[in-house]
């Protein structure tokens, strides 16, 4: 307290009357702050705990795991992770993961704006119809068993092309795309062909600089879905050496059961590519999320 | 050509030729009917018939036996009613607490608060994780022998299986599992609904005197109403149709399926019998599809009567 105050309370007697409503707001407001901060921290424990368990289980040996598991590690070491690494054919994995999601998502983006574009326009006539196609998708029956029969009468069934082209649609991201671009005039269409600019050049080289963060979310959210699916791989993929680090890493923990601190090396290997594209793209990816959610 | 609408630019004499635009249309529409559309029609289809997971097995129609035998064959369709009647307590749970939750968290963290930013980034984490990532996290965290949550028990003099345990606290903890994994979601959606509000309405109210929880009443709540309607839709009928985390959790444990994992049991001989049961999978995907259709047609409906009730 300043000496100001100390003497205004003291000497003046009307003063700590006029203060007093401003004062029990501050109080008041304080208060508020530290429950608010309680109810945070609270929250804050159940996910900071189970992502801290998971670094200090990593770090430990097996045999000091098994006599605290939740102990802190003393004896930190990184052969967690050379040897779930080595052993669980990682690296193959890692390496499919990889190829699945950037080829697919390239492929589905690619594709994509040239869809979105003219229907977006209404180039054609029936874009409202396709645009329909794409949204009555999101309430339509799960497609999995019939689609099941389709790579599998046509010869892909656990092959890496027929896997990939699992991953080739995503209504909501086109639907987020014709969104976007319907924003963009079309006054810029009119002038690009009167200069005689080509569709192609116009689409890439115009079009797609303008609408980038669209195209970012959309290509941010279908590659974190690609780099988690864990239901697609347990389907179509027997062959381990196509395997996908997730369908990996279940098969890992199956093989070494209670091994925790081999599996929590490994889970945090796989999330840190994750947790890395988050940290950049988070704006993006919590846009993608939130698009047309609050507009009403 | 008839497909191309006569005032645009395709076709006219400076605009594009038409052949490139509709041949660069056409790889992403047909990959997209071929993929999803034609698949999510056929699934009806298939629904009535006994095909099976083999390449080149012959296919019948059996009509309606697949609903017949998941609905009305006593002993045999229990299962399958248990796991509606599980999918739907699970969604109920699921729905109320996670939205009410995600909306604490969101008003928390819509103040001025030091480090609200690092907050927002923790509990919105797991949502990009995906499902191996959660339920491994949660599988070390719920160890029934010296894990943490086993320590918090022990404090209070409590001992639990957890996941390994009796199918109703297995069951449960999926539902905490989930919710923490999905909060994130609804929390950001509230945010985003909450950063629309004007300011203003909050400044003139509190002129007149109004309290914090009168603010959150009269302005706060009817001025989220489109993030509570959307939050309130996603979470249904994300809920009735989420199921991976029960199977990285649990696995196909008896008294704890769900309809959605029981598609994918019987379907690809995941369940108790290694047969591929796909008709029958197909019906039952249709029945938990009839499910979210209703719910979500009458969810909605509620959700329009508000909009108007608030919005006007």
């Amino acid at each position: 307290m300043t000496q100001a105050t100390r003497m205004s309370e003291g000497i003046n007697p009307e003063a700590p009357r006029a203060l007093a409503e401003p004062t029990s707001v501050t109080v008041r407001s304080r208060q508020l702050k530290a429950l608010s901060y309680l109810v945070l921290s609270i929250f804050s424990i159940f996910y900071i705990w189970p992502l801290y368990m998971l670094v200090n289980t990593s770090l430990k040996s097996f045999t000091d795991y098994l006599r605290d598991p939740a102990g802190v590690a003393t004896d930190p070491s990184f052969a967690n992770f050379t040897e779930a690494w080595e052993l669980a054919n990682f690296p193959q994995y890692m390496t499919n993961s990889a190829i699945y999601t950037a080829s697919a998502t390239i492929i589905f983006v690619l594709t994509s704006l040239f869809v979105a574009f003219p229907i977006a326009r209404g180039y054609f006539r029936g874009s409202g119809a396709i645009l329909t196609m794409y949204v009555v998708a999101l309430f339509l029956p799960p497609a999995l068993i019939p689609q099941f029969q389709l790579i599998l009468n046509l010869g892909l069934y656990n092959t890496r092309p027929g896997f990939i082209l699992l991953f080739l649609i995503n209504p909501i991201g086109m639907i987020i795309l014709v969104n976007y671009i319907k924003s963009i005039p079309k006054e810029l269409d009119e002038s690009a062909a009167v200069d005689g600019a080509s569709y192609i050049t116009f689409v890439t080289k115009i079009i797609f600089p303008l609408i980038r963060p669209a195209v970012a979310t959309v290509t941010v959210l279908h590659a974190i879905g690609i780099w988690n699916e864990l239901i697609l791989p347990t389907i179509y993929l027997t062959n381990e050496d196509y395997f996908p680090i997730t369908r990996g890493l279940i098969v890992f923990e199956g093989v070494y059961g209670s091994n925790w601190p081999g599996i929590a090396a490994a889970v945090l290997m796989l999330m840190l590519p994750i947790l890395i594209l988050f940290m950049f793209l988070q704006r993006y990816i919590i846009g993608g999320l939130t698009a047309g959610a609050v507009k009403g | 050509m008839a497909i191309m609408n006569k005032n645009y630019l395709f076709g006219s004499t400076s605009g594009w030729k038409r052949l490139a635009p509709v041949m660069l249309l056409v790889p992403g529409v047909f990959l997209y009917i071929m993929i999803a559309l034609g698949p999510s029609l056929a699934t009806t289809v298939y629904s009535f018939t006994d095909a099976s997971g083999l390449r080149g097995a012959p296919v019948n129609w059996i009509g309606l036996d697949n609903y017949d035998e998941f609905l009305f064959q006593g002993a045999v369709s229990r299962d399958n009613i248990d796991a509606t009647l599980r999918t739907l307590r699970f969604s109920v749970l699921v729905t109320f607490i996670q939205f009410t939750l995600g909306l604490i968290l969101a008003l928390l963290l819509n103040q001025k608060l030091r480090g609200r930013t690092f907050f927002r980034t923790l509990f919105f984490i797991p949502v990009i994780l995906g499902v191996v990532i959660q339920g491994l996290m949660w599988k070390l965290f719920l160890q029934p022998r010296g894990g943490p949550m086993a320590t918090i028990f022990e404090w209070f003099g409590l001992q639990s299986e957890f996941l390994g345990g009796l199918p109703g606290p297995a069951f449960n903890w999926v539902i905490v599992v989930q919710i923490w994994a999905n909060v994130g979601v609804t929390m950001v959606i509230f945010l985003a609904g909450m950063q629309t509000i004007n300011t203003d309405l909050y400044e003139a109210a509190r002129i007149d005197g109004a309290g914090g929880w009168e603010l959150f009443r009269s302005i706060t709540w009817p001025q989220l109403t489109p993030a509570i309607n959307t939050n309130f839709l996603l979470n249904i009928v994300g809920s009735l149709q989420a199921w991976q985390l029960f199977l990285v959790l649990l696995g196909y444990k008896p008294g704890t399926q769900v309809l959605g994992y029981l598609v994918f049991a019987e379907g690809f001989g995941q369940g108790d019998s290694p047969s591929f049961r796909q008709g029958f999978a197909a019906a039952a995907s249709i029945v938990l599809f009839l499910l979210v259709l209703v719910i979500g047609f009458v969810a909605n409906k509620y959700v329009s009567w508000r909009e108007e009730r608030y919005m006007g």
